[in-house]
């Protein structure tokens, strides 16, 4: 479709030419009303001067907006818009493109990270499987310990026992001897020790 | 007793003089005698050591006893030596490391007999002879008598024990009973 160019001067011409058109039929058709029977020529004219004033500034206004390019300042804004139009499409390709990555990037991690949770399970059940090796061989390790105190202290408790009995029966075999120990066993142990100290020599 | 450097080196003086007049064994004797009075006199010993009298004093009542006492001059000469040096407290180490010296020259072994009850003189005599010939040297016995013992006998001669015992016997039977050795 072709688009024809945007001429306000023209536009702005027809406006008022049927605005104008529009208050003098209007006024005039007031002016003629016979039901009233009242003189208002001095309506027109005070109508007149309305629209001569208006007249006026509408050309004065047409005039001041065509000398400081109010065509040229639509223009331009115009432009503007249609290349700040494009930045945000270019801005919304973009973050498309980026949204696009980020999914494919999320697939990727997904898929990954189904991996790494297998790669962990495996490395977790290894891990546990020496924990429990090492636990294992420890309670070895502490049976064998307490079985090697116990079995220390039982023979120390029997050294115990019999260095009690022994003493005891030291004891009473001391006094036995010594109650019934003659003058006549006394002379036989020094004979016999000096034979035995003759002997050795 | 433990005998001090000072000790030996008197002793050793005191000895060789004896050696060279042939009177080591009487000046033994004196010094004996001397060293038991020092012991068995606290008064006396106090007297004559105590540096607070003075030395005339203390000369005087040490020739005092010695000239009571029929000691050889030499040993009296050797006490007035020992006073004058301040070591007169010093005589029963003398005397002890003396007798050592002189058994050494004489060839004499100091035994301990140590029994429950008294020794027979036949049991003394054959016991003196078996360790002379043990020893080769001559033999003094001195007696002593240990209820503990309970039967037998023990003989100390210098660093050897001989322990014959009932007692001795008795703990050694009780050791090899633990060791195990009679199972």
């Amino acid at each position: 479709m072709v688009r024809r160019p945007y001429r306000p001067g023209k536009f702005l011409v027809l406006v008022v030419m049927a605005v104008a058109g529009c208050v003098l039929f209007c006024g005039l058709a007031a002016a003629a009303d016979p039901a009233h029977g009242q003189d208002r020529s001095a309506d027109l004219r005070d109508l007149l001067y309305r629209f001569i004033n208006f007249t006026l500034l509408v050309i004065i206004l047409f005039v001041v907006l065509k000398k400081v390019g109010i065509r040229q300042f639509f223009v331009s804004r115009t432009e503007e818009i249609k290349k700040k139009l494009e930045e945000l499409r270019s801005g919304k390709e973009e973050a498309e493109r980026k949204y696009r990555e980020l999914e494919q990037r999320l697939q990727e991690f997904e898929s990954k990270k189904q991996e790494i949770i297998e790669q962990f399970k495996a490395e977790g059940l290894a891990e546990k499987e020496k924990i429990v090796n090492e636990a294992q061989s420890r309670v070895k390790q502490i049976l064998e310990q307490a079985e090697a105190t116990v079995q220390q202290e039982i023979q120390a408790a029997r050294d115990r026992l019999r260095g009690d009995v022994l003493t005891l029966a030291t004891r009473q075999a001391e006094e036995i001897i010594a109650r019934e120990m003659t003058e006549k066993d006394q002379d036989r142990l020094v004979n016999d020790f000096i034979e035995r100290v003759g002997k050795g020599h | 007793m433990i005998t001090s450097k000072v000790s030996k080196r008197y002793a050793k003086a005191l000895l060789s003089l004896g050696k060279e007049d042939g009177k080591y064994q009487q000046y033994g004797e004196d010094l004996r005698s001397f060293a038991s009075f020092y012991t068995e006199n606290k008064e006396f010993a106090q007297s004559v050591s105590n540096p607070v009298f003075s030395l005339e004093d203390r000369k005087r009542i040490l020739n005092f006893v010695l000239g009571k006492a029929s000691y050889a001059e030499t040993v009296k000469n050797f006490l007035n030596l020992l006073l004058d040096k301040n070591r007169i407290d010093a005589v029963p180490g003398i005397y002890a490391y003396y007798e050592k010296l002189t058994d050494e020259v004489a060839n004499i072994a100091r035994a301990e007999v140590i029994t429950p009850g008294p020794l027979g003189e036949e049991a003394k005599k054959r016991l003196e002879k078996v360790l002379e010939s043990l020893t080769s040297r001559q033999v003094k016995m001195a007696t002593r008598e240990d209820k503990a013992l309970i039967g037998g006998i023990v003989v100390k001669i210098g660093d050897l024990v001989l322990d014959g015992s009932v007692k001795a016997q008795l703990m050694g039977l009780k050791e090899s009973l633990k060791r195990g050795e009679y199972r």
